[in-house]
C-alpha cells in the first residue's frame, strides 16, 4: 500500500503529493516533515489529493498543524479531493477553509 | 457474532485495524466502510496507545456482528478505566487558525456512528459502536 508523501518546495508554496491514505501511521512523519518548514515564509500548502482515498483524524491533524504553526497563516489548497474526504473536512468545519481544486 | 482478540497489542495498530476491516462482517459494509474504518482506527489507537500502563501485556478483544440493517462493533480492554465521551468534544465553529489539533477523534466517531456507548463492567473498558447499514448496491 503507498502511504507515502512527497513533499517539493517552490518559491513561497509548499506541495505535498499524498498517497493513497493518511493515517496514524504516516501522518506524524507529515508533520514532522512540515515542521522543518516552520518559519520559512510558506504563503500556500497544496495537498495533492489525487491518489488519497482515506484520511483519519491524524491526517486532519496535519491540516490544522499546516495552517497554524508553519507561520503567516498560508492558504491550505486540496487538490482532487475525494467525497468521502470532503465529508470529513464538512463534519469537522475544515471546509470553509480550505480551497478545493479539481485539475 | 465473530471475536477477534490481540495480546499483546504494542505495536499492532495497523494489524488490528486490517483484521477488523477483513471481517466478512465489515468489508460487506460497502457504503459504511469509510466511516467504519475512521472510527476503528481511532479507538484501536486509543487502545493500543493509551489503555495500559507502560510495561503492561495489554488486550483488546473486537466483537463485531451484523444483524437488521445494523453492524455493531464492541472494543474491549482491560486498562485503565476510561470514558472518551466524557471528554471535552473540540469546538468545530472556531476559525482554524484557533482551533486545538487534537481531541477530533471521538468527536469523529460521535458524528460517524448512529450510536456510541461506553460501559465499565468487570474491569474491562466497552465502547460500544452502531452504525445502519444500507444493503443496496
Amino acid at each position: 500500500m503507498d502511504n507515502q508523501f512527497v513533499i517539493n518546495q517552490e518559491g513561497n508554496t509548499l506541495t505535498i503529493v499524498l498517497g493513497d491514505q493518511l493515517t496514524t501511521g504516516n501522518a506524524p512523519a507529515l508533520m514532522e516533515e512540515l515542521n522543518g518548514y516552520k518559519g520559512k515564509g510558506i504563503e500556500k500548502v497544496v495537498f495533492d489529493a489525487t491518489k488519497l482515498a482515506y484520511i483519519a483524524s491524524s491526517g486532519i491533524r496535519t491540516i490544522i498543524f499546516a495552517k497554524q504553526k508553519l507561520g503567516g497563516n498560508p492558504v491550505i489548497e486540496f487538490v482532487n479531493c475525494a467525497a468521502d474526504i470532503r465529508s470529513v473536512f464538512e463534519m469537522t468545519g475544515l471546509q470553509n477553509y480550505i480551497s478545493f481544486v479539481s485539475k | 457474532m465473530k471475536e477477534l482478540v490481540f495480546k499483546p497489542i504494542a505495536g499492532r495498530t495497523e494489524e488490528i485495524i486490517d483484521a477488523i476491516l477483513q471481517t466478512g462482517e465489515v468489508a460487506s459494509c460497502t457504503k459504511e466502510l469509510y466511516a467504519i474504518h475512521l472510527v476503528c482506527e481511532e479507538l484501536v489507537v486509543n487502545v493500543v496507545s493509551y489503555a495500559y500502563p507502560e510495561g503492561v501485556e495489554g488486550y483488546l478483544k473486537i466483537q463485531i456482528e451484523k444483524a437488521d440493517g445494523c453492524i455493531t462493533l464492541k472494543f474491549i480492554d482491560g486498562g485503565v478505566p476510561f470514558n472518551p465521551l466524557e471528554r471535552d468534544m473540540p469546538d468545530v465553529s472556531l476559525p482554524l487558525e484557533e482551533r486545538q489539533i487534537g481531541g477530533l477523534g471521538i468527536f469523529l466517531t460521535v458524528q460517524m456512528m448512529d450510536n456510541v456507548s461506553y460501559e465499565h463492567v468487570g474491569n474491562e473498558n466497552i465502547l460500544t459502536i452502531k452504525k445502519k447499514i444500507d444493503d443496496e448496491k
